[in-house]
This record gives structure tokens, C-alpha cells and sequence, in this order.
């Protein structure tokens, strides 16, 4: 009982320091929150791009290539425009291309000659290639409408014409039942950087301080053993971690931003709980080992930022090379980023008893580290 | 005449040594902060990765020569897909554990269905994980088609793409990205060391004495900055070594590249300066310049023209130095113009940005000092006295 009101108590206190060093939660908080609006741009960005169209042709052939182009919406934010605007626009940067279909378009159609006209402005392959793409599968479309997206999708060929010239269709298949948008899948793991972040600095600066301001000595002096202090002091990061994080989940839930299925709470409760230790055991080692509060600081914010990423939560693992690959299999949070993924936005919970196994692994081994770190450190 | 500039350059200099000797000692620190900026030029590289290429596997079931063609339009389609040739069990294990986003079947009798004019089926399986990337994949295999159908000069094919671009060569993805992720790199360090020299006086108490001083502290403080400029533009040399040595990006026009990084460093390092006075902390500076650098990034038109955000983001793009910078280094490594505005108005705008930051340091400080040591009451008290 003892041993719990002692615990209980280091972490009171220490919540109650952090709450005395808005400096300090500012660092913890900063990065994530930067991450998380650099996420949501980026994941915009990579979205629609503006088009100027000019559809000179009147005919229903020009009718129906233009209907085409329109209904691409994942990729154009189309401006219908004459020839003239649409080199003005170009012009001024306002359009990243020009897709003209002339007025000859129904003749030559009728011809098997007729030409769709892309002006692009390359400045880079991301987008740039994008258009390109997009504008290939509207030429496909046209002659064979299977080639379309919903075409491409569809299991009772109602797409199928009587005729596609190309003699190729597709047929796909999709791994998963649900469709994640690029929003979610990529801003959503900000979470896990959140709990990273607040657990590594908070302990971190808190056991640092302990030592520069010369605390360690009279704790040392409280007639219980410092493995219980200092599990006080991991609690206490658990705490800061859940204090920060419970509001977070609340609002993406207010918000309808996730809505896990209801059987995916305890294990999601699980991966939050085991990175909070995880990460208040890195902070325990990270404040013991580094002095200075500004290098503790700028050192956890890099730690962070770097077993985030590696952990996929700014990329998709199988879009990495090989070695990088072979790198984030030994990343402990790579399995927090996964298994929240997978509980939050699929149905099943495939993978997750690995996820939860390796994190809880290295929740075990990250707090009886650091206790030692500490403990060793305190002693001498 | 000579004895009242003789002092204020004797001030300048100490500030200027002593905050040189303060960073020697601290070279943990001065390491860690390129360590983040070398943080940031990765963190954009593994995002260039997933906008192109997406690691796929192939099963090639068909034995005629088509397949072979299809293949080879598969991977020469617009940076599309990273194509490896293997098994279908192989494929499907791969696909399941997440090192491949997809699986193009080429069946058996694809190149007889094609000789003879039949229609033949391409199977897909997609790790469709999120829908960007389904969505990528959708439109390259159409496109892919279509150029295997020009290529085989199929009769019935009504419509063709003519492409007209407006640069004569294209642009790697990455390449494009590490260029404008200099600058940010620039923020960070100049940012982060030029707050934390300005902080640091105010922290540790010293600025107090440097109001007792003969001098107004602006000189000394000052000197400090120009310092964390001058190691804040030695420290650049390594994220630039990596940019050019790593991702073998030469610079086109070097004195260009120079001329927008001093002046980078310079706004920088004045930026970091008012941020310092006004948060009178250390612990706080390294963060967040960080979550600052974040969002700037995105904002100024890194990823591509800003014009293309719309003009919202457009407009408030100008109220960087960011912009402008990022539109001096594309010119300067890439030949690309990727503002509306020509490069000399861009210069001019970063020279401009370079006075008005200075400008607005020494505002800061000069409050900074004012609210952290009480001088401006006591100013009032002796002028009233």
C-alpha cells in the first residue's frame, strides 16, 4: 500500500511541475501539432490540381470528352475557359496545365485521328505526371468506358462496351473492405507522435532536473526503494501522456474524424497505454544520459521525429527501400502506427496480437532500462 | 568621431567573440540542430518516395512476345510503378505483408488475345490501404494500356494525347523537394541559434548588466547574432554537401544559390532573434522553430508553385521569406520558375525581408530588455527626474 501511495505521490508531483513549466509543454506539444497541419497540407496537396479545359469543338463527341475530364474530380480542379484565358492562366501560374479539345475533335473522331491536347507545366514529376496519367485514362475512356475507375471496380462488366479497341480491360481486386482516404491514413498517427513526444520529453526534462537541481540526493533519502520512486516518475509520464492525448481522442471522436468499431477500443487502449510507458522509459534514459534541458529538448524532438517516420507515420512502408525497410521492422513504434491504423480505419484486427506483443515487449524493456539508468545515475 | 565608433564595434566584436566561445562549448547543441535540419531533408525524401513509383509485382503468365511489350509500357508509364517480376503465391505473400501495394497478373494467352484481336483481362489485386494510392494505381494501368495501344498501332483507337511541356526536361520529385527543403533547413539552424543567443541573455540574467553598460545592448546583442549567423551559415555547408554529394543536385547558378542563402541566413537569424526576446527561454527555441518550419514549408510553395494552392494560400505565401527564397533556389538549382514573380524581384524581396527582420529583432530585443529588466521605468524616472 505504501509502495502505491509513494508512487501515486512522485507522480502527483510531478504533474504538478509540469503544469509549473508551460516551456516545457510547449516543447512536447509544438512538434506533433506541426506535424499533424504539415500532414493535413501535404495530403491536400496531393489531391486535385488546378486545369485550365478549353473545348473548342461542339459536336457530342467534344460534349462527351469533356464530361469525361469533368467527372475526374480526384484529380482536376477544372477551370473552363477559352483559349486565350487558358494561355493567360498559364501564364500567371494559375493553372498547372491546358487541356484543349479542338474544334475538329467530331471530324476526327470519325477518322480514328482525333487529338486531345495537354499543355503542362512540368515543373516536377509528382503532379506532372499525375495529369498525364489522368489524361491517358480519359483517352481510354473514351473508346472503352471499362477503362474508367468505376469500370475498373466494377465485378458485372456493366461498363464493358461492345467494342474496345485497346483489347485489354482491367479487372481489380481489393485487399481491404473499407476505403481509408489519404487524410485519415496519414494525419491520424500524429497520435502516437503525441504520446511519443509528451512521454520522452516530459520524463526526460523531469529526471535531467532531478540531477542539475540536486533533488536526486534527497529522494534518495525517503526511506523506500528508488525502483518505486522512480516508477512514480514513469507513471507520471504515463499520466502527462493520457492527460494530453484523452482530450485529443475525444475531439477526433466529437468530430466524427475516427469512429473505431466498438470492439477495437481495448486493443487501441493498449497500443496507447504501452507506447506512453515505452516512451516515459526513452525519456528516463534519454534525461539520465544527456545534460542540459536544451540539448534534452532538441534531442527528444529529433528521437521522436525520427522513430515516427520510421515507423511509417509520415510515409508507406512498402514505398521505402529495402535496407530502410529492414530498419523500421526494428522500430517498436512502427507496430503502435500499425496497429492503431489497422483498429482505427479496417474491420479486422489481423496483426494486431504481433503489434501488441512487440510494443508490450518494449514497454518491459524500456522501463526496466531506464529504472536501472536512473537508479545507477541517482546512486552515484 | 573615431572613439564613439571605436566603441561600438569594441561591443559589436566582444558580443560577437563571446557568443563564438559560448557555441564552441556548446557543440552537442550546435550538432543537434543539424542533426534536425538533416531530419527535415529526410522526412521530405521518404514523402517524395510515395508520390511515384509504387512497389509492385508482376506475374507474367504469358509466354508471347506482348506480354514482354505490356510490361516494359508498365514500367516506362510516368514514373508509375516499381515493377518486380515473380510467382503469383509470391506476389500474394508480398502483398499481404505489406512490402507491395499491388499485383498485375499478365495471364497466359495475352498475346494470342491481342494477335488475334480478342479481348483479354488484366488482373489487379491492390492493397488499396489508403485511396491516394488505389487511386494512383487506377489511373496508371489505363494509362499504361493506352500506350501499349499506340505502340501496337491498334485500328480502332479513336483518340490520342498529344502532349505539349512547357520545360524541356522533367523534374525528379525529390530533387524538387530537397532544394526548397534547404531553406527550411536554413530556418532551423539560423532560427534555432540566433533565439537561442538572444534567449540565453535574457535567461541567464547577463542582459540586466549589459543595460549598465555605457552602451545601448542592441551592439552587444547584435554581435551575438551576427556570430550564430556566421556558424549558422558554416553549419548549412553540410545539409548543402548532402543535397549536392548525396542527392547529385548540382547547382546550375551557385552565385544565385549564394546570394539566397546569405540572405536566408540573414532573415533567419534576425527572425530567431525576436523570437529569443520574446520568449526570454531557451528550452522552448528548438521546438518550436521546428513545429514553425513545419507548416512554412507547406505553405510557401515547396512542394510545388504556391499558385497551384489557390490563391488564398497564394496570397498568404507572400507574407513569407520562405516564398521568395524557395523561388530563388529552384531557379538557382534547377533552371525551374516556379513563381510568378521573376528571380530578381524574388532577391529583392529577400533583401527587403533582410532589413525589415533586422528591424524587427532589434524592436524586439529593445523590448524584450525593457520588460525584463524594468529600463524603460527607469529611463522615465531619470528623464523625469
Amino acid at each position: 500500500m505504501k509502495i502505491i501511495h509513494t508512487m501515486v505521490a512522485i507522480a502527483t508531483l510531478d504533474l504538478k511541475m509540469w503544469q509549473r513549466m508551460p516551456q516545457a509543454i510547449l516543447t512536447a506539444l509544438i512538434p506533433p501539432l506541426g506535424m499533424a497541419l504539415l500532414l493535413v497540407v501535404l495530403s491536400y496537396n496531393a489531391t486535385q490540381q488546378p486545369v485550365a479545359l478549353v473545348v473548342q469543338g461542339s459536336g457530342p463527341d467534344a460534349i462527351k470528352m469533356k464530361n469525361l475530364i469533368s467527372a475526374d474530380t480526384d484529380t482536376y480542379a477544372l477551370r473552363l475557359t477559352d483559349a486565350a484565358g487558358a494561355a493567360s492562366l498559364l501564364k500567371q501560374q494559375a493553372v498547372a496545365a491546358v487541356i484543349t479539345i479542338p474544334s475538329d475533335f467530331d471530324a476526327d473522331v470519325d477518322r480514328h485521328s482525333a487529338k486531345l491536347f495537354l499543355t503542362l507545366n512540368n515543373v516536377d514529376i509528382d503532379f506532372g505526371d499525375d495529369i498525364r496519367r489522368s489524361v491517358n485514362r480519359s483517352v481510354a475512356q473514351f473508346d472503352a468506358p471499362e477503362l474508367g475507375q468505376d469500370g475498373e471496380l466494377d465485378p458485372n462488366d456493366t461498363y464493358m462496351s461492345s467494342v474496345n479497341p485497346y483489347n485489354v480491360s482491367i479487372d481489380e481486386d481489393d485487399l481491404r473492405q473499407t476505403n481509408v482516404d489519404f487524410i485519415h491514413y496519414q494525419v491520424l498517427p500524429v497520435l502516437v507522435l503525441l504520446v511519443l513526444s509528451v512521454g520522452l520529453i516530459g520524463t526526460a526534462l523531469l529526471c535531467a532536473s532531478d540531477t542539475e537541481r540536486g533533488t536526486a540526493k534527497v529522494l534518495l533519502l525517503y526511506p523506500v526503494d528508488p525502483i518505486v520512486l522512480i516508477a512514480g516518475r514513469l507513471l507520471g509520464g504515463v499520466l502527462a501522456c493520457s492527460i494530453v492525448l484523452i482530450p485529443s481522442v475525444l475531439l477526433c471522436l466529437v468530430t466524427k474524424v475516427i469512429t473505431p468499431p466498438p470492439g477495437h477500443w481495448p486493443v487501441l487502449c493498449a497500443i496507447f497505454l504501452a507506447t506512453a510507458i515505452a516512451a516515459s522509459g526513452m525519456g528516463c534514459i534519454l534525461g539520465t544520459v544527456v545534460r542540459g534541458s536544451k540539448n534534452i529538448a532538441m534531442a527528444s524532438s529529433v528521437l521522436a521525429t525520427y522513430l515516427f517516420f520510421l515507423g511509417g507515420g509520415f510515409t508507406t512502408i512498402a514505398f521505402l527501400p529495402d535496407w530502410l525497410r529492414e530498419i523500421s521492422t526494428f522500430n517498436p513504434f512502427r507496430y503502435a502506427i500499425d496497429g492503431m491504423r489497422q483498429s482505427l480505419f479496417y474491420p479486422d484486427l489481423s496483426g494486431l496480437p504481433m503489434d501488441v506483443t512487440v510494443l508490450s515487449a518494449t514497454a518491459v524493456v524500456c522501463l526496466v532500462l531506464g529504472a536501472l539508468v536512473v537508479r545507477r545515475s541517482w546512486a552515484q | 568621431m573615431n572613439g564613439f565608433w571605436d566603441t561600438r564595434v569594441l561591443a559589436v566584436s566582444g558580443g560577437f567573440l563571446a557568443e563564438l566561445a559560448q557555441l564552441r562549448r556548446a557543440r552537442l547543441f550546435v550538432v543537434l540542430t543539424i542533426v534536425q535540419a538533416v531530419t527535415f531533408l529526410l522526412l521530405v525524401t521518404l514523402y517524395g518516395l510515395t508520390g511515384s513509383r509504387a512497389p509492385t509485382a508482376v506475374v507474367l503468365s504469358d509466354q508471347g512476345p506482348l506480354g514482354v511489350v505490356f510490361l516494359q509500357d508498365l514500367a516506362n508509364d510516368h514514373h508509375s510503378f516499381a515493377l518486380t517480376r515473380m510467382t503469383l503465391p509470391q506476389a500474394m505473400k508480398k502483398l499481404r505483408r505489406g512490402d507491395i501495394v499491388a499485383v498485375i497478373n499478365i495471364q497466359a494467352g495475352f498475346s494470342d488475345s491481342i494477335t488475334h484481336g480478342k479481348d483479354t483481362v488484366i488482373n489487379v489485386a491492390v492493397d488499396n490501404v489508403d485511396t491516394d494510392m488505389t487511386d494512383d494505381i487506377q489511373r496508371a494501368l489505363p494509362s499504361a494500356i493506352v500506350a501499349f495501344g499506340n505502340q501496337m498501332h491498334m485500328p480502332g483507337i479513336r483518340v490520342h494525347a498529344v502532349e505539349n511541356d512547357l520545360i524541356d526536361h522533367d523534374t525528379g520529385f525529390i530533387p524538387y523537394l530537397v532544394v526548397s527543403g534547404l531553406i527550411l533547413d536554413a530556418f532551423v539552424i539560423a532560427g534555432i541559434l540566433g533565439a537561442v543567443a538572444v534567449a540565453r541573455e535574457f535567461e541567464s540574467g547577463t542582459v540586466k548588466y549589459l543595460v549598465l553598460a555605457p552602451l545601448p545592448p542592441l551592439y552587444s546583442i547584435g554581435g551575438r547574432v551576427c556570430a550564430s549567423a556566421l556558424v549558422s551559415a558554416i553549419a548549412m555547408a553540410f545539409p548543402v554537401f548532402i543535397v549536392i554529394l548525396g542527392y547529385r543536385v548540382l547547382p546550375i547558378h551557385p552565385v544565385e544559390m549564394m546570394a539566397a542563402l546569405s540572405l536566408s541566413i540573414i532573415v533567419f537569424s534576425c527572425v530567431g532573434a525576436a523570437l529569443g526576446a520574446v520568449l526570454k527561454r531557451t528550452l522552448p527555441v528548438a521546438s518550436l522553430i521546428f513545429g514553425i518550419a513545419l507548416p512554412l514549408y507547406i505553405c510557401s510553395g515547396s512542394l510545388e508553385p504556391s499558385r497551384f494552392d489557390g490563391p488564398v494560400l497564394w496570397v498568404l505565401a507572400h507574407f513569407s521569406p520562405v516564398y521568395y527564397a524557395v523561388g530563388v533556389f529552384e531557379h538557382a538549382f534547377h533552371g525551374l520558375t516556379v513563381t510568378p514573380e521573376s528571380v530578381l524581384v524574388n532577391v529583392e524581396a529577400l533583401a527587403l525581408w533582410a532589413v525589415l527582420a533586422m528591424a524587427l529583432a532589434g524592436n524586439c530585443i529593445q523590448r524584450g530588455i525593457a520588460t525584463g529588466t524594468g529600463a524603460t521605468r527607469v529611463e522615465q524616472e531619470v528623464g523625469a527626474g
